[in-house]
């Protein structure tokens, strides 16, 4: 029996816990705090410390999914939370004005991890704000030299989140049996 | 006004004993609100990590069946870390010398959490 691990990131307000929380097959430990800096403006609560669920596979095997603070005064935990995974999901608010340049930093902040193991994005709230599309993070991407699918995402659908991680499942492993994640 | 008080709070507990080298008011979302801190310590950093630790702390209490949480300790070889709930939004951080006598240091900090907690 095989146990991955496997991390969400990315920026704020992206919707990293509830993918998280949509997809665990388990009741997720979440580490949620009321929000006092500017992230109350988007939601009442925040991660401080990590998000944690399991998928089970097929077979027994288990995905144990490790979800990061978005704001950069957590960055301590992205390391910590990073070690020993075997991919990220990066997850990006297609409504935040600025969502290129937080691509941006989440590949730079990770590029390392992202050489060593396997990435997919998650376009997020595309249904809020359709002003960019998939085409264009494929585009930036390409140009930091980055290969990984893009798709999109409603954090709020287990559906949804459960083809994100096979995707990021098959580009690690494409012999893995995720027939029935979903 | 109230950063003043905090503030004052935070030094009195530092007076107290010598044996207290630090002490911070944060946010439970990692924001410092009064820290009484040396040079070499970034507050933001103490900020978050305390509010990361004092989160994780309370999940791991209340999941492995050992109740509402009371404390984080962590021990260094360069002394110790101590954080408290100061009301329900706040985390009291305390870093003490390694020689700290902890049965003392604890009462000292239980009596200042429960005095920020009235004013915030």
């Amino acid at each position: 029996m095989r146990h991955h691990k496997i991390l969400f990131s990315g920026p704020v307000g992206a919707g990293k816990t509830t993918a998280i929380a949509s997809i665990s097959d388990h009741a997720p430990v979440l580490t949620e705090a009321k929000a006092r800096d500017s992230t109350r403006l988007i939601k009442e609560r925040t991660t401080v410390a990590m998000d944690y669920g399991v998928m089970e596979l097929e077979g027994g095997e288990k995905v144990h999914l490790y979800g990061t603070p978005g704001q950069p005064r957590f960055d301590f935990m992205w390391d910590i939370l990073a070690e020993g995974g075997l991919g990220i999901v990066l997850l990006i608010d297609n409504s935040a004005a600025d969502a290129m340049h937080r691509l941006d930093r989440f590949l730079r902040v990770f590029d390392e991890v992202i050489e060593r193991t396997s990435l997919v994005v998650g376009v997020t709230k595309m249904d809020v704000s359709a002003t960019l599309t998939l085409a264009d993070y494929v585009d930036r991407l390409d140009a930091a030299g980055v290969r990984a699918p893009v798709l999109e995402v409603d954090a709020r659908e287990r559906r949804d989140v459960a083809l994100l991680v096979e995707a990021l499942l098959y580009s690690i492993d494409p012999g893995l049996d995720v027939d029935d994640v979903a | 006004m109230r950063a003043e008080q905090l503030n004052a709070i935070l030094r009195k507990l530092s007076a107290a004993s010598g044996e207290v080298e630090a002490a911070a008011i944060i946010s439970t979302d990692g924001l410092v609100m009064s820290s009484h801190v040396p040079d070499g310590i970034d507050d933001d950093r103490l900020g978050a990590m305390s509010a990361a630790m004092l989160s994780l702390g309370e999940r791991a209490a209340m999941e492995l069946g050992r109740g509402e949480l009371e404390q984080v300790l962590i021990k260094g070889r360069q002394g110790f870390i101590i954080l408290i709930h100061a009301g329900p939004d706040a985390v009291l951080t305390v870093l003490t010398v390694q020689t700290a006598r902890l049965g003392l240091i604890f009462l000292d900090v239980k009596r200042t959490a429960a005095e920020i907690a009235r004013l915030i």
